[in-house]
């Protein structure tokens, strides 16, 4: 099977949802990616590279670029989506969320509710996040707690690439309003992606490795960091489980808690901040519904609770490492 | 000391790994000027241009244009005149110590291939040479030719093999056709003509049974035996349910519970089983395939297919292996069995005797081909 950067397999996704369906339409900031490249029009793909190739192959009215103003074009893309287009809207980093909330919190996620379900909105916001970047503070948070937190919008953390492109597929095809956020880490990761399309069903969490003495949670990015502390663990002899959630609303309760009764040590792995986070979120489910189960502590890798630091050795201390995620699961394996 | 700069695939932002020259600007011999554009590489994201960061030569160009090489890799060598070519070589020698050892090596592991055939491909992996023997594997309703994995590697030591993906199957493109079964038996003898001989053996599981016996009875003096595992067509019993549930099955809970019917113990099922299934099932038109499979296999009278005849007629060794545990295609009743094929029951095993007991099988694999 072909061999596919992530940052390929979004592009597929789209260009081949554009081709199979006249109403997706897209828009967001330098999608068509002029920037910085002699006035040339998509030159770059869009700010990183995903949106290449899509101005050509379906023209101005379909790829829109939009001026500096997520308030705007937010607001028209949940416009959009209420008369029956399919809008893709990209935010160029999560952070910018703070400018336009209202759209998405009181308008697009209220829509159907408000509207007595005599309304849909099939609305995806696509948008980086992250830390590692090297892009201060205002450019690599990781904002899922808050979208996770308002009902009426889907939350879609993809960590690999398969996943990137059935999940975007799955997205664009909802009836509903999605979050779906990409790591900027992750663009160059390269894995096997089929040609076809397929979707990957919201609220499916992906046994990512079978393991019995521990079970790791890990969310976007930091699957990869649990699968390398998993394979450091199993040079010490302990074998962890790896669960990626995929999507953080709607959450796959019943696999985590399946998992977590087999299993009984739980490591949960998450870049965002830890207040009020899904790491904390996850570990409330363990603790109410299976907490006879469990024979040690649940142990929480986070992000401080500070801003992402701009300087580069203190960013990288800020991301959870897999020595951090070894550390907390040695910590309780053996309990 | 004479100058020699190296001209590397470089890093482009946090997140590259690899680049692919896309064009060199100048050409081996060129004169260059430090800061002057030489070289244009693509990445996953974009395609840049390499500065040069020194004056000289152009004395070697190392990846050619088309290469795809981690960053970091030498690229290119720039030189002043006093430099030799046993300079240069022992400069580009010791840029390949630096990278572990350059070459990967192992270009003898067996990768599927995909075969042209109309309307699609078919999707073949051979393994095995140095014999006039050929050994045909067909998967199962739902299965690949991964279902082989424990029988293959083991049969192409003394043999020729060729696992297909049946159409609608692994990498195999979908047919549509009224008679599927056709349509299937057709591709696959298509999708073969080049890789084998005049003669083969047949080695096929369940579903995949009726294919055999439908190329035996299309092309009977070309099969040299036939090796049949737990195969549709010999009775009219069947678990239909397993048909329905596996094609309604869209996560990874519920369509465990499906194949945890294989197996007479569930245990042996790995979650990269499930998973490497649910990424089948997943991909548009297959879902649409397998129902339309699914009814050449049963309807609500029971089996559909009957073999029966077909190999009846054959007059090289016929072999069936059956898994006594068999919970989806019972065994037969061995009254109603042709009298030429011989019957191999294995105890404690289910629908998968391949992979649940594998040496067995391969060993009554290896004795019915030495027989054709």
């Amino acid at each position: 099977m072909a061999k596919k950067s992530f940052r390929q397999a979004l592009n597929e996704a789209l260009h081949s949802e554009m081709a199979r369906d006249p109403s997706v339409i897209m828009m967001g900031e330098d999608l068509t990616g002029g920037a910085g490249a002699k006035g040339v029009k998509d030159a770059w793909g869009g700010p990183f590279g995903v949106t290449k190739g899509l101005l050509d192959a379906f023209g101005p009215e379909r790829i829109r670029d939009t001026p500096i103003s997520e308030a705007a074009f937010i607001g028209a893309a949940a416009g959009a989506a209420l008369t029956g287009m399919r809008p893709i809207a990209e935010i160029m980093f999560v952070d910018f969320a703070g400018v336009c909330l209202d759209q998405i919190m009181n308008q697009a996620a209220k829509f159907r509710y408000m509207f007595g379900g005599r309304a849909k909105t099939p609305l995806v916001i696509r948008a980086t996040y992250g830390a590692g970047s090297r892009s201060g503070s205002q450019h690599t948070q990781a904002l899922y707690p808050i979208f996770t937190h308002i009902p009426g919008l889907k939350v879609v953390i993809p960590s690999n690439p398969y996943d990137a492109k059935g999940l975007l597929l799955q997205a664009i095809r909802d009836d509903d309003p999605v979050i779906f956020l990409e790591h900027k880490m992750l663009y160059d990761t390269v894995g096997e992606v089929p040609d076809a399309s397929y979707t990957i069903p919201f609220g499916e969490a992906r046994v990512v490795r079978d393991g019995k003495d521990v079970l790791i949670v890990a969310i976007g990015r930091m699957v990869g960091v649990a699968e390398e502390a998993a394979r450091q663990l199993a040079a010490d002899g302990i074998s962890a489980c790896v669960i990626d959630p995929r999507t953080t609303s709607p959450l796959d309760e019943d696999t985590l808690l399946e998992e977590a009764e087999r299993i009984g040590r739980v490591v949960i792995v998450d870049e965002a901040n830890p207040r009020c986070s899904v790491a904390t979120d996850i570990s409330a489910l363990f603790a109410d519904k299976c907490f006879d189960a469990l024979k040690a502590p649940i142990k929480l890798v986070t992000a401080p609770h500070t801003p992402v630091p701009y300087a580069p050795n203190l960013e990288d201390a800020y991301v959870p490492t897999p020595d951090a995620v070894v550390k907390a699961a040695k910590s309780i394996a053996r309990r | 000391m004479s100058l020699i700069e190296a001209v590397t695939v470089p890093k482009w932002g946090m997140t590259m790994t690899e680049g692919t020259i896309t064009q060199w600007m100048v050409g081996e011999g060129d004169a260059i000027l430090r800061g002057q554009e030489i070289l244009e590489i693509e990445t996953t994201k974009v395609t840049n241009v390499v500065e040069s960061t020194a004056s000289g030569t152009l004395r070697r160009i190392v990846l050619k244009e088309g290469t795809t090489a981690p960053v970091g890799a030498l690229a290119g060598v720039i030189t002043d005149d006093a430099a030799t070519q046993d300079e240069i070589e022992a400069f580009i020698a010791s840029y390949a110590d630096r990278l572990g050892s350059g070459e990967d090596g192992d270009a003898s592991a067996a990768t599927p291939r995909a075969v042209a055939v109309e309307g699609g491909a078919v999707n073949l992996l051979e393994a095995g040479e140095g014999s006039d023997d050929v050994v045909l594997f067909l998967h199962g309703f739902g299965g690949d030719l991964t279902t082989w994995l424990f029988n293959q590697p083991e049969i192409a030591q003394t043999m020729r093999t060729i696992a297909v993906d049946l159409p609608g199957h692994g990498n195999s493109t979908p047919v549509q056709a009224a008679d599927v079964l056709d349509a299937i038996t057709s591709a696959v003898l298509a999708s073969i003509q080049d890789a084998a001989p005049a003669r083969f053996h047949l080695v096929a599981h369940s579903f995949g049974g009726a294919v055999a016996a439908s190329i035996a009875a299309k092309e009977p003096s070309r099969v040299a035996s036939v090796t049949l595992i737990a195969p549709i067509g010999l009775g009219k019993e069947i678990n239909r349910d397993f048909l329905i549930d596996f094609i309604a099955a869209e996560r990874r809970r519920p369509l465990l519970g499906v194949l945890e019917r294989l197996f007479a113990d569930p245990s042996k099922i790995t979650n990269d089983m499930v998973e490497g299934t649910l990424r089948f099932k997943r991909l548009e038109g297959v879902p649409e395939a397998l129902t339309n499979i699914a009814g050449a296999i049963a309807n609500e009278t029971g089996q559909v297919q009957a073999i029966g005849e077909t190999l009846a007629a054959l007059a090289c060794p016929v072999m069936l292996i059956w898994g006594e545990g068999d919970q989806i295609v019972p065994l037969p009743n061995r009254d109603n069995l042709p009298a030429n094929v011989e019957m191999r029951v294995i105890p404690g095993v289910g629908h998968m005797p391949q992979m649940e007991a594998s040496s067995a099988v391969n060993d009554a694999i290896k004795e019915n081909t030495r027989r054709g």
